[in-house]
């Protein structure tokens, strides 16, 4: 009988279920890297002035020299939507960055630490997430005057309450494992369990969250833009975009603020389906689909 | 002389696992600890390895009591004990190899620099192979990451082992390698033993002595 | 054994595991057995030595990088190549019957068991209408002894042992001809082992089942199996009659003899070294390496003849050639 077994023929299973993942992740990847190529390429290459103002020709509809039309003083808007992009990029990275890094020292601290430390640490955070984003935005940017960095500030102060508590709450989890007990039983100190055996183990997930909240941190921006208390209006980004032509949409100009709104979009599309595909990766049971 | 007087111990407020447990084990001595699954017994042994706080009784340890448990025992005293549990998959960090893994208690005591000659000396005892010394814990067997996990125990020459259920989930080859480990480092340093169990035969042929342990009425 | 009372026909299965870097590894291997009606196969062997993989193939649970060759015969069903559709419609509860490894894990943990029984007698019976799904739920529960006032408990209220009743009073409700019991025991007291494994014996005497029990507990399989099947490095190395094989007679291949006497209660000595990587099997026998009997013929790979796949097998006293 051992002999069939040289002619065998084998059988597959369940193959087809990866493709729509891989679509998806391809999808989302080419979304990134044009909007990160755009941002990043554009700029120096293209020998063009986003400022140029061209009164001629103002408040033109789409078109071949302008294929995203041009605003009420005749800038190309393509153009700025570039600038802003990476203006608003620029702005929701960095403060997504800090917020994290905020959010997993103190979600971290508030773990390892737990007893009345957790308990301090999280009623701040409750009463910080009582006040609503936008004001508690608002109040900060107010302190300072209109710029980039006191936007990440603003947005970094006001988003690092989320990552904190999955922070916390993961580490809470991880606390009461045995191979925990079995590091304090090998004479670990606190700060050394923490840091090999308990912040590797949440970085993961805190890298998701800090990818997860760079849209949001852009729509943030857009806001106070918007509001007209973030950057500067001579400073192209989504937010001011969008605020400066609020005007035009009312007399059916529907093209100044079309174009920075998709631009909103696009990356937060291409987040969520990255973001997405990293969380299955994350999942330890497909790191060796064989379990023996 | 690890001596447990009156321990009452349990993780929520009023609802102890524990009532008013004693128990001793004198150097050199194993001792096993045999009861039902949820009658505490795990408890009882994470309190004397010092790993959680009763609530109310005493640990002495060689006559004196011991007053601060988890990090805030002296590392002398944590380090005194071995344990190994019963979950291998739980038990290990999965993001260490297993050579780091069996290493890890002697860099944390500022050992390191004779972790690779230790390391060597513990795979032998333990039985590894050093092929799988460079494989996460996800790549081997059960078997062999509960091989590393005792060698973790035996890492700092502890003077107490504890080991809860270390070999419920393993076959009988493994579980006998295993337990013949434990026995061969307690007959080499003269190290006593508190091995937890529901396994009646293993525990018997194992120990010198055999507490058994009824569930707790409520 | 007569022909016609075989419920499962196992020829030739394998199993292998398409890795990363065109790595395979060979989980199970040729692997040949049959269970009868009212009979019990007990499946042993190290944790690692492919036992789970056979138990997952036979349900069609592989993962998606699992290939599979051979045939795995129940009644007119090849069960390794049927689609996932029949196997859910017809196979799975209806002709094999799953007892879980832990059975707290496999309920779900928000309902209710009386609900678990009621929604798999609606969904394998056909039985319709509030009072006769209640009715046979509570038939169910009574057949694996399940306590009729512990039905409306959430299985995190129940220990371990109920638990474990629960599980068995579903995976009888279809009336499969075959009953899979992965790991039953593992994590109970002796106990309660003892108990489960009465209970399964009981259900297979009384009611002309088949069962196949994959187990690392050698206590339980000598208390359940009519012939025990040893796998080591995903072979089955021997098949033999429980008697004979936990008896004084004692197993034949030298793995078998290894494990025997590594119990607590016989010599307690464990085999030397460990088992072979199933991603990187030896050409020869697999065993050689720990075996004291190997000489230069084990270079070769053993056949299995007479229910033994060794060149140097132990052979019984009395029947000596």
């Amino acid at each position: 009988m051992a002999e069939a077994a040289a002619e065998r023929e084998w059988r597959s299973y369940g193959i087809s279920r990866r493709s729509t993942h891989t679509i998806r992740l391809r999808s989302s990847a080419a979304l990134a890297v044009v909007t990160v190529l755009a941002v990043l390429l554009v700029p120096p290459l293209v020998q063009l002035d986003q400022q140029a103002v061209d009164l001629a020709a103002k408040l033109r509809p789409p078109s071949w020299a302008h294929p995203f039309g041009t605003d009420d003083v005749g800038r190309d808007l393509l153009l700025r939507c570039v600038y802003g992009l990476r203006v608003s990029l620029l702005v929701g990275v960095a403060a997504a960055l800090t917020a994290a890094l905020i959010g997993t020292a103190v979600g971290a601290t508030a773990g390892a630490l737990g007893g009345w430390v957790d308990r301090g640490i999280m009623r701040l955070v409750d009463t910080v997430s009582s006040v609503p984003h936008l004001l508690l935005g608002v109040f900060i940017v107010a302190m300072f005057r209109p710029g980039v960095w006191p936007v990440v500030i603003s947005v970094a102060l006001t988003h690092w309450l989320s990552t904190a508590r999955i922070v916390r709450a993961e580490v809470l989890s991880l606390r009461s494992r045995p191979y925990i007990d079995a590091a304090v039983s090998g004479g670990a100190s606190r700060w050394r369990v923490t840091v090999r055996h308990l912040l590797p183990a949440v970085l993961p997930q805190a890298g998701l969250a800090a990818v997860l909240m760079v849209p949001h941190a852009m729509w943030h921006e857009s806001a106070l833009s918007f509001l007209g208390l973030g950057l500067p209006t001579h400073t192209a980004s989504l937010g001011t975009l969008i605020q400066g032509a609020r005007g035009s949409l009312l007399v059916g100009q529907w093209w100044p603020t079309l174009f920075p709104g998709l631009f909103i979009i696009v990356p937060t599309l291409a987040v969520a389906g990255l973001a997405g595909a990293w969380r299955e990766r994350l999942n330890p049971r497909r790191r060796s689909e064989l379990t023996l | 002389m690890l001596e447990l007087r009156d321990i009452t111990a349990g993780y929520a407020r009023n609802a102890p696992v524990v009532r008013n447990a004693s128990l001793t084990v004198a150097p050199g001595e194993a001792v096993g600890l045999l009861g039902p699954s949820g009658c505490g017994k795990s408890t009882l042994a994470r309190v004397a390895a010092l790993l959680h706080r009763p609530d109310s009784g005493t640990l002495l340890l060689d006559g004196e009591p011991v007053r601060r448990w988890r990090h805030r025992a002296p590392r002398e005293l944590r380090t005194a004990f071995g344990v190994v549990f019963q979950q291998p998959r739980l038990s290990a960090d999965p993001r260490l190899p297993l050579a780091d893994l069996i290493a890890e208690p002697l860099r944390a005591t500022g050992e390191g620099k004779a972790a690779a000659e230790r390391l060597a000396a513990l795979t032998t005892t333990v039985g590894l192979t050093p092929d799988l010394l460079s494989r996460r814990p996800h790549e081997v067997s059960d078997g062999q990451l509960q091989r590393a996990c005792l060698a973790r125990a035996l890492a700092l020459r502890p003077r107490w082992l504890v080991c809860d259920e270390m070999t419920a989930m393993l076959d009988a080859s493994t579980t006998a390698a295993l337990v013949a480990a434990v026995e061969h480092y307690r007959r080499s340093t003269g190290a006593g033993l508190l091995a937890v169990g529901h396994d009646h035969v293993l525990i018997h042929r194992w120990c010198d002595r055999t507490v058994h342990w009824k569930a707790p009425s409520s | 054994m007569t022909e016609g009372s075989v419920v499962l026909s196992v020829r030739g299965l394998s199993v292998r595991f398409l890795m990363p870097g065109r790595r395979t590894v060979a989980a199970v291997t040729d692997a040949h057995f049959d269970v009868a009606v009212g009979e019990c196969l007990t499946l042993i062997g190290e944790s690692g030595c492919g036992k789970s993989v056979l138990a997952s193939a036979l349900l069609g649970l592989l993962p998606g990088n699992a290939q599979t060759t051979g045939e795995a015969r129940l009644g007119d069903l090849d069960l390794l190549a049927v689609d996932e559709r029949t196997l859910a419609g017809t196979v799975r509860g209806r002709r094999i019957g799953l007892i879980p490894q832990s059975p707290a894990a496999h309920l779900t943990a928000v309902r209710t068991i009386r609900s678990h029984l009621e929604e798999t007698v609606a969904a394998l019976t056909g039985t319709r209408g509030r009072a006769a799904l209640r009715s046979a739920a509570e038939e169910a529960a009574e057949r694996a002894a399940f306590p009729g006032d512990h039905l409306d408990r959430y299985p995190y209220e129940l220990s371990g042992g109920l638990a474990q009743r629960a599980a068995t009073a579903l995976a009888l409700i279809g009336d499969a001809p075959l009953l899979l019991a992965d790991e039953p025991t593992t994590g109970l007291d002796r106990d309660l082992v003892d108990h489960t494994v009465d209970a399964l014996r009981h259900h297979v005497d009384t009611s002309g089942r088949a069962l196949l029990v994959i187990t690392h507990d050698l206590s339980a399989a000598a208390r359940i199996a009519d012939r025990v099947a040893v796998m080591y490095a995903g072979r089955i190395v021997e098949l033999a009659e429980a008697t004979a094989f936990f008896g004084s007679q004692g197993p034949r291949h030298p793995y078998s003899r290894g494990l025997l006497q590594a119990l607590p209660d016989r010599a307690f000595i464990p085999i030397p070294g460990m088992p072979p990587e199933l991603g990187a099997l030896p050409e020869g026998c697999a065993f050689a390496t720990r075996c004291g009997r190997t000489t230069d013929a084990c270079a070769a790979l053993p056949r299995m003849m007479n229910a033994v796949a060794c060149h140097h097998p132990y052979v019984p006293e009395g029947t000596r050639a």
